[in-house]
C-alpha cells in the first residue's frame, strides 16, 4: 500500500483521502475513464508497480450466452443508443445483501439497497459499466422502448423527486409510461421492491453528450451518469453483463431470455517514433525501453512503428498521448532540467505594460494604496450611482450571474473606489488615498462586435477637507503625464458635484475626467464625506 | 393612554418640522428612540392596561412609532437635499502646486507577485501580451480542444455574456475562465518562435467563500519553438520557483490532465512550510502543487496556424492569488478583491519590489 500510495500521484493521478483501507483518486475533470473501475485501477497499479493483476478476464466463449442455450429477448432497436443489451432473470427473491457486499459498497462511498440492486452497483464498481434492473412486472408486456422525451413529460425518479423532461432527454419506456432517464436515474415506478421476482437487466452504452446534458440540467450527476459521460467499452460491457448474470444465478436467479450484441471495440494503430518520443520528453530512450514501458500498460506494438492501446484505454488516440504514457512510466520526476534553446527576446510592443508598471510605482511612491475591486458593479454601487434609472441598460450584462452582485460589468472603476472609501471609512480610516488600474467594459458601438474593453487608471481621495479635488489634482500633476484639465463636461452628470467636475485632455483629445463625487452618491454608500475621483483611459496617453 | 400617544406624536411632529439641521434631528431621534427614549419606554406602561384598551393601544402605538420614524428620515432627506442645492454655489477652487499630504503607499500583494514573475520571465526573453477578458466560446474552449459538452468543461464553471441585443447567440460570448484563451490570439498575432506571457483576470461561476473566488488572476506562458521538450518545462519551473523561494527549492513534475496540453504536467515544489518533512499544509507529503503546465496539444497548435510537425510548445501557468496566499499566510482569498485597507496595508513581509 505504501508504495502504491507513493507512486499513484507520481505516475498516474493525484490522490485525495487515504485510509488504511482505501485511496481516493482525484478524478475531477480527468479523462481516464478506465480509472472509474476497480479492474482499470488494478491494471494501472500493476503497470506502475511492475506487477500483474490477479484476476483473469473471462474469455468470450465462457460468457453465459455462449455456453448455454437462452431464448432471445426482444430488445429495442434504435439508433439513439450505441449498444443496448437486455437480460430477463427470474426466480429471484429480494433480501438484504451479505456483509461483504455491503462493506464493498460502503467503502466505495455507496450504500446498500437490497441484494438485487446491489449486484448492479457492485458490477459497476468492478467493471465500470453501469447496469440497471427494472422490475419486469412493472414493464407493460415486458417490452422496453428507448426514445427521446417529449417536452413537459415528467418522471418520479428513484430519489422520489419529480423530474420534468425536455425534448433531448433520452428515456427508457414501455408502451405507456416512462421507466427511467437513460444513463442518469431509474424511475420509482419500475424499481425493485420486496415483491420483485423477475428483473429486466439493462447493459447499455449511451451517447456521453446526451447523458451529460441531461445530468447537468437536472443536477443529477450519479455514479452511473459519470461513467457514461467518460465513455465505455463494448468488451467491458459484455464482461460486466456476464458477471452480473452469474451473480444473480448464485442467489437462485434463472436467466430466461437475453438480447446481446457481440460487438468489438474499434482499435486504432497509433504511430510512435523513438525520435519524437525523445524529442518531446527531452531524454534519450532506446526503442526496447519504450516498447517495454508501453507493454506494461498493455499498449502493444502492432504494425511497424505503430501501437495499439488496450480496449479500456479510450483516452489514447494520438502519438502525443503515447508519449505521455512513456513519460509517466519513465517518471516525470526523473526528467532533467534542460536550459532553453535560445534566450533571444520576443519582439512585441510593451508600452502599455511599461506605463502600467511606471504608474503603479509612482502612485505608491506618492503615498497611495493600490486596490483591486471586482469587474462588476455591486447592487449597492448600482443603487447609488444610477440616479436617472437608466444605468443598467448601458452596461454589459452577464447572462447567468451567480447573484445580483455579478450581473453587470463595470463601465468605470471610480464607483467601486467610492465604495471602498466608504467601507474603509466605516472601519475607522479617516484619510483614504487609493488607486486601481484595470479594465472596464462597454457595449459595442456596432452590432455583431463583442463588447469593448478599456484599460483605466482611477484614483480616489478622501482627505477630510471640503474640497478633496484640490489635492487630487496635485497628485495627478505630480504624475507628469502631459494631461491637461479642460472645462466642465456639458453632459448631465448627476453622479458628480454640479460645479466641481472637469474633463481631462491629452493632445487635445478627451481621455477622462476628474470630479468630486456628488454627496448624494457618497451618502447612498453610507457615509457623509467629500470624495474626489479621477479616471482616464491608459491607451489614450501612450 | 391613547391621548398620551397622540400628544407625543403632535408635539414631536412639530419639533421635526421646525428643525433644520441634521444634529437637531439626531437629538430628537434619541429623545424618542434612545435607550430611555419616550417611545422606547412607553410599552412598559401597557402591562397595567385592561385587555380591551390594549387592543386599540397596540396598533395605535405601532402607527405612532412608524409615523415619527418616517417623519425624521423624510426630514433628514429634505435637509440633505437642501444642502445639495447649495452645492451649485460652491466653486472650483484649485491651487496647483499645493503640497500633497505625506502618506505611506502600498502595492497590492498580487501586483507585487506578478511584477516579480513577469521580471523573471522577461529576463528569459518573454514579453507580455494583452488578451481580451470577454472572449468567444471558441477561443476559450473549442480551440483548446474542449468541444461543447466535453466532460472536461466541468473544470470551468463559466459566466456567459448576454450579447443577444448586439447579435451574439446565447453561450457564444463569455468571461474568460483562464488565461489560456490567449493561446490562439498569440499564435495568430506572432510567428514562431513565440515567447509570450499573459497576466490578468479570469472569471468562474463560483460561490464566494474563504477558498473560492469568482474573480482571480492567472499568469501563463505561451512558448513555441523548434525542439521544445518537457525537460525545458522542468527547467522553466525550477528556474521560476528557485527565484521565488530560493536556491534550495526542489521542483518535480507529475502527471496531470489538461485537454489543451499533451503531455500535461502538474508542478510540485518542495513544501515551503516544512521543507519536505511533511506538514498539515502539504497533507504530509512534503510537496505542494504550485503550477500547471504541459506541451501544447498538436491540435491547439494547428488551430493557431502553427505546424506541430515543425514546432512544439510549452504552456505554463501559475495562480498569483494562491502564491500570495502562501507567501503572506492569507487564509481568506476574498481579501484580495475586498479593498480592505487594514489587510492591504497590514501585510507582513517585504512590500517593496524585488
Amino acid at each position: 500500500m505504501g508504495e502504491v500510495e507513493r507512486l499513484l500521484p507520481l505516475r498516474t493521478i493525484s490522490t485525495k483521502e487515504i485510509t488504511d483501507q482505501s485511496i481516493e483518486l482525484d478524478m475531477k475533470g480527468y479523462n481516464r475513464a478506465d480509472l472509474l473501475s476497480l479492474r482499470g485501477v488494478a491494471y494501472e497499479i500493476a503497470a506502475i508497480t511492475d506487477s500483474t493483476v490477479t484476476f483473469n478476464e473471462t474469455p468470450h466463449d465462457g460468457w453465459i450466452w455462449n455456453t448455454s442455450r437462452v431464448d432471445k429477448l426482444e430488445a429495442p432497436s434504435t439508433n439513439l443508443v450505441k449498444t443496448y443489451n437486455l437480460a430477463k432473470i427470474s426466480n429471484l427473491k429480494v433480501g438484504p445483501s451479505p456483509k461483504d457486499w455491503i462493506d464493498k459498497l460502503e467503502s466505495s462511498g455507496m450504500r446498500s439497497i437490497n441484494n438485487l440492486t446491489d449486484i448492479t452497483n457492485l458490477i459497476m464498481l468492478e467493471y465500470g459499466q453501469p447496469l440497471h434492473a427494472f422490475d419486469a412486472k412493472t414493464v407493460a408486456s415486458e417490452q422496453i422502448i428507448v426514445r427521446t422525451a417529449k417536452a413537459g413529460e415528467k418522471l418520479v425518479t428513484l430519489d422520489s423527486r419529480e423530474r420534468e423532461l425536455e425534448e433531448n432527454d433520452l428515456v427508457i419506456t414501455d408502451s405507456d409510461k416512462i421507466l427511467g432517464i437513460a444513463g442518469v436515474m431509474g424511475g420509482k415506478n419500475s424499481e425493485i421492491t420486496d415483491q420483485t421476482q423477475t428483473i429486466l437487466l439493462e447493459a447499455a452504452i449511451f451517447d456521453p453528450i446526451l447523458i451529460r446534458q441531461t445530468a447537468s440540467r437536472l443536477s443529477l450527476n450519479s455514479e452511473a451518469s459519470k461513467r457514461f459521460v467518460h465513455g465505455l467499452s463494448e468488451e467491458r460491457l459484455l464482461q460486466a453483463l456476464d458477471s452480473a448474470i452469474k451473480m444473480y444465478q448464485q442467489i437462485g436467479g434463472e436467466l430466461r431470455a437475453i438480447q446481446v450484441t457481440d460487438k468489438t471495440d474499434s482499435k486504432i494503430a497509433i504511430p510512435l517514433t523513438v525520435s519524437k518520443t525523445n524529442q518531446l520528453i527531452g531524454i534519450e530512450l532506446k526503442k526496447d525501453q519504450i516498447d517495454n514501458f508501453l507493454k506494461k500498460l498493455h499498449i502493444i506494438a502492432s504494425d511497424p512503428g505503430k501501437f495499439t492501446a488496450p480496449y479500456w484505454r479510450l483516452d489514447l488516440k494520438i502519438e502525443e498521448d503515447l508519449i505521455e504514457e512513456v513519460a509517466r512510466m519513465y517518471g516525470y520526476e526523473n526528467i532533467p532540467a534542460t536550459p532553453l534553446p535560445n534566450l533571444d527576446p520576443q519582439t512585441a510592443d510593451q508600452s502599455l505594460f511599461e506605463l502600467i508598471n511606471k504608474l503603479k510605482e509612482q502612485l505608491v511612491e506618492i503615498g497611495l494604496t493600490e486596490v483591486e475591486t471586482y469587474s462588476f458593479f455591486s447592487t449597492d454601487v448600482l443603487k447609488s450611482i444610477d440616479l436617472n434609472g437608466d444605468k443598467r441598460q448601458n452596461l454589459v450584462k452577464v447572462a447567468n450571474p451567480i447573484s445580483a452582485e455579478t450581473e453587470y460589468l463595470r463601465d468605470s472603476i471610480w464607483p467601486n473606489l467610492a465604495e471602498v472609501v466608504s467601507k474603509n471609512y466605516r472601519q475607522g480610516f479617516s484619510d483614504i488615498a487609493i488607486f486601481e488600474i484595470g479594465r472596464v467594459f462597454y457595449l459595442p458601438a456596432e452590432s455583431s462586435q463583442p463588447p469593448e474593453e478599456s484599460y483605466r487608471l482611477s484614483l480616489s481621495l478622501m482627505n477630510n477637507t471640503d474640497n478633496p479635488i484640490e489635492e487630487l489634482i496635485n497628485i495627478l500633476e505630480k504624475l507628469d503625464l502631459g494631461i491637461t484639465i479642460d472645462g466642465p463636461s456639458q453632459k448631465d452628470m448627476p453622479e458628480f458635484h454640479p460645479v466641481r467636475h472637469r474633463r481631462l485632455l491629452f493632445n487635445d483629445q478627451p481621455i477622462g475626467g476628474i470630479a468630486e463625487v456628488h454627496p448624494r452618491v457618497i451618502n447612498g454608500l453610507g457615509i457623509d464625506k467629500r470624495v474626489a475621483v479621477t479616471e482616464f483611459s491608459l491607451k489614450a496617453i501612450l | 393612554m391613547l391621548d398620551k400617544i397622540t400628544q407625543l406624536v403632535t408635539a414631536y411632529q412639530a419639533k421635526i418640522t421646525q428643525s433644520n439641521m441634521l444634529a437637531e434631528l439626531d437629538t430628537i431621534y434619541l429623545e424618542l428612540f434612545g435607550k430611555s427614549g419616550q417611545i422606547t419606554v412607553l410599552p412598559k406602561d401597557f402591562k397595567s392596561l385592561p385587555a380591551t384598551e390594549l387592543k386599540t393601544i397596540g396598533p395605535a402605538f405601532n402607527q405612532a412609532k412608524q409615523e415619527l420614524e418616517q417623519a425624521i428620515s423624510q426630514k433628514r432627506h429634505d435637509i440633505k437635499e437642501q444642502a445639495y442645492q447649495k452645492l451649485s454655489e460652491e466653486k472650483w477652487e484649485v491651487k496647483v502646486d499645493s503640497p500633497i499630504k505625506k502618506r505611506q503607499g502600498y502595492l497590492h500583494p498580487i501586483t507585487e507577485f506578478e511584477n516579480q514573475t513577469a521580471q523573471i520571465f522577461s529576463n528569459l526573453g518573454f514579453k507580455q501580451f494583452e488578451a481580451p477578458l470577454i472572449d468567444t466560446d471558441f477561443n476559450n474552449f473549442e480551440a483548446l480542444n474542449i468541444p461543447p459538452d466535453h466532460p472536461a468543461r466541468d473544470l470551468w464553471d463559466t459566466l456567459y455574456i448576454d450579447g443577444q441585443s448586439y447579435g451574439f447567440k446565447a453561450g457564444h460570448l463569455l468571461l474568460r475562465t483562464h488565461t489560456s484563451n490567449a493561446q490562439v490570439h498569440v499564435m495568430k498575432a506572432f510567428k514562431p518562435p513565440i515567447k509570450m506571457m499573459n497576466i490578468d483576470r479570469c472569471f468562474r461561476y463560483e460561490n464566494l467563500d474563504a477558498r473560492h473566488e469568482h474573480t482571480f488572476d492567472q499568469f501563463e506562458l505561451i512558448y513555441i519553438d523548434k525542439g521544445l521538450s518537457m525537460a525545458n518545462l522542468q527547467y522553466l519551473s525550477e528556474h521560476f520557483l528557485k527565484q521565488i523561494y530560493g536556491p534550495d527549492m526542489k521542483v518535480r513534475l507529475k502527471p496531470k490532465y489538461y485537454p489543451f496540453t499533451e503531455p500535461s504536467a502538474g508542478i510540485d515544489g518542495l513544501c515551503i512550510f516544512c521543507k519536505g518533512q511533511g506538514c498539515k499544509v502539504c497533507g504530509g507529503v512534503g510537496w505542494l502543487e504550485l503550477a500547471g503546465a504541459g506541451m501544447i496539444h498538436p491540435q491547439v497548435l494547428k488551430n493557431g496556424g502553427v505546424d506541430p510537425d515543425v514546432y512544439s510548445g510549452i504552456a505554463w501557468g501559475v495562480g498569483p492569488g494562491r502564491m500570495a496566499m502562501l507567501k503572506y499566510d492569507v487564509s481568506d482569498v476574498r481579501l484580495f478583491n475586498s479593498g480592505d485597507l487594514k489587510f492591504l496595508q497590514g501585510l507582513k513581509g517585504d512590500t517593496s519590489e524585488s
